[in-house]
């Protein structure tokens, strides 16, 4: 394994008895710096795949290198901040005081207490018992717990979970504040716009392996040209003699071509010249959630 | 380390049930201890139940104390050992702490130590209240002022921080054996109580049990407080917590709790560093 990466596994699988199998030979990588999105439905293995990043479980088979340490030792962890699943804390303890046990035991000097609560906009609510807090400030002081130790990753499950639309909108400018500096985060999603919107890089997980690596824009595919025209099998047939077409697939009435998108006017001359009506052609946008839906299409329901 | 050991102080210390158990375990010892002997001998009229007025004076407040310990203080402990470490599976707070720089075993470490210097009040303060009774009762009845030595006071107060020691220990053992509170409470009580209640009260009859029994917590910690003057017979009498032998030397009872004490926190240590932490 090399240290260019922040996170790095190979083969990564956990086993729970004989039929489950949480994450089956997981190969990711998470470079410095990035904020990296682990996409994947409900059941697909993230929070376990989490937890071995670590050392909370133990993998069944294969290997983990994070911040180029063994999961779940001192040195390694000192440096980083996870929100792993709900956050917990102690429910008798007021936000500020559990933040002040865990900055004694993480060696954290407590005038970052503070800070760390003004960031994440709790510091009015910061002395009633966590307890009494909403799932939004619960979720908030998950994130603030991550970030006392200044971590260089930053480790995040499903943080918008439980947060009402504006708070959820809050909660990713957030985080996408945080990946614009020295810091490594991973953010952990079942919500691909959400990864759209905050991550540099995606990987997506289904059935416990990734099945997809890359930038937003590299899954995402190219943008096509979208037409309709009658008759369609003739207009198909004619728009893929024209030279710098690549690719042509008809799908529900319409054609939808993968080209250059400039030579739309050249297509739209072509098909007129051929007789051929043409009552639509623009060009068509793919999103990530396509590529998703495609991608994680026979996920189980395991969850 | 002493950061860690600080944070589970204040945890300890912020928690309810750490205070309600305390002042459950003072109560009993100023009820059970000074309160009714007291008023038993006054309904006497002062005259018959000269033993029990000697119990509540000052010369007898080790032994007066110490009978307590090896089971109702027991009792009370291992309960307050259970929710030190079974409560935090119930909050899901271990993935917390254990995401914290420490590793597991200085956690487990700090937890424990903790959880040592908190049973330091159990034992002193009932030792302060123990005093304040019984040299108000000796006043108000003119009898002499006798304190125990000093020596055979601080052999008393460090018999019984041992003896609590080893209950929360097998406390601590329960809950992380079972991954929370309630079963770990019901275990722990139902094995003092039943099961070396039992068998100790049947070893009259069968004598083969005596080797088995002689090993037992209670009876180890009986033999130890006896060691320190307490008599066989203030046992014999105490309801649940009745004892009537098989008693051994003080020795052999200290090597016995030593050997539980070391057990229990091997097998703890050792499940909570190797078991996974998922939910
Ligand atoms: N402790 C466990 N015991 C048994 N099965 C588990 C355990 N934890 C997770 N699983 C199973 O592993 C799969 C992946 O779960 P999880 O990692 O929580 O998914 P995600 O976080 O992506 O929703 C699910 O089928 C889940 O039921
Ligand atoms: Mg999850």
């Amino acid at each position: 394994m090399s240290d260019s990466y922040v996170i790095e596994t190979n083969n990564l699988t956990k086993r729970y008895g004989e039929n489950i199998v949480a994450v089956d030979g997981l190969n990711m990588r998470v470079r410095h710096g990035e904020v990296y999105g682990f996409l994947g439905p409900n059941g697909a293995g993230k929070t376990t795949t989490l937890r071995m990043l670590v050392g909370l479980i133990r993998p069944t088979s294969g290997q983990v290198k994070v911040l180029n340490e063994e999961p779940g030792a001192p040195e390694g962890l000192a440096r980083i901040g996870a929100m792993i699943e709900a956050p917990a804390f102690y429910p008798f303890l007021s936000g500020r005081d559990n933040l002040r046990v865990l900055a004694k035991y993480a060696g954290v000097p407590e005038t970052r207490i503070a800070p760390a609560l003004k960031e994440v906009e709790l510091s009015a609510r910061s002395g009633d018992t966590f307890g009494t807090y909403s799932m939004g400030m619960k979720q908030r002081l998950g994130v603030a717990a991550a970030l006392l130790k200044d971590p260089e990753l930053l480790i995040l499950d499903e943080p918008t979970n439980g947060l009402d639309p504006a708070g959820m909108a809050e909660m990713r400018d957030f985080i996408r504040n945080l990946g614009q500096g020295r810091r490594t985060v991973i953010l952990s999603s079942h919500l691909m716009t959400e990864v759209e919107q905050i991550c540099d890089r995606v990987g997506v997980i289904r059935n416990g392996s990734l099945v997809a690596e890359g930038t937003v824009d590299e899954l995402r595919g190219r943008d096509r040209l979208r037409v309709k025209a009658t008759p369609q099998a003739e207009a198909r047939d004619l728009i893929m003699g024209l030279p710098g077409i690549e690719r042509v697939e008809a799908l529900n009435g319409h054609l939808h071509i993968t080209a250059d998108l400039d030579e739309a006017a050249a297509i739209n001359r072509a098909l007129v010249y051929g007789g051929i009506t043409v009552s639509e052609i623009r060009v068509e946008q793919s999103t990530l959630e396509e590529v998703f839906l495609e991608l994680t299409k026979g996920q189980e329901i395991r969850a | 380390m002493i950061g860690s050991i600080a944070a589970e102080v204040f945890v300890l210390r912020k928690r309810a049930s750490t205070w309600i158990l305390l002042g459950i375990w003072i109560t009993m010892g100023a009820v059970f201890a000074y309160a009714f002997p007291y008023v038993t001998y006054r309904n006497n009229g002062g005259g018959p139940g000269g033993e029990q007025f000697a119990d509540v004076l000052p010369q007898s407040l080790v032994s007066n104390l110490l009978v307590g310990f090896p089971f109702f203080g027991g009792a009370i402990v291992l309960m307050l050992g259970v929710l030190s470490f079974g409560s935090e599976y119930g909050w899901g707070t271990l993935k917390t702490l254990f995401t914290q720089r420490p590793g597991r075993l200085r956690i487990f470490g700090a937890k424990l130590a903790a959880l040592g210097l908190v049973l330091a009040p159990f034992v002193g303060v009932i030792f302060v209240v123990g005093a304040i009774f019984s040299y108000t009762i000796a006043q108000v009845e003119g009898a002499a002022v006798d304190w125990p030595s000093a020596w055979l006071v601080i052999q008393a107060l460090a018999a019984g921080w041992f003896i609590l020691a080893v209950w929360a220990m097998l406390g601590v053992m329960l809950a992380i054996l079972s991954r929370g509170t309630a079963l770990a409470i019901g275990v722990g009580i139902l094995y003092s109580l039943a099961i070396e209640g039992l068998l100790s009260a049947l070893t009259g009859q069968i004598s083969l049990l005596e080797p088995l029994v002689e090993l037992f917590l209670r009876s180890s910690a009986y033999s130890l407080v006896v060691e320190l003057g307490v008599s066989g017979e203030a046992m014999a009498d105490r309801g649940p917590g009745s004892f009537s032998g098989p008693f051994v030397d003080g020795g052999q009872a200290l090597l016995v709790l030593g050997a539980y004490i070391i057990i229990f926190t091997l097998v703890s240590g050792f499940t909570l560093r190797q078991r996974d932490v998922a939910g």
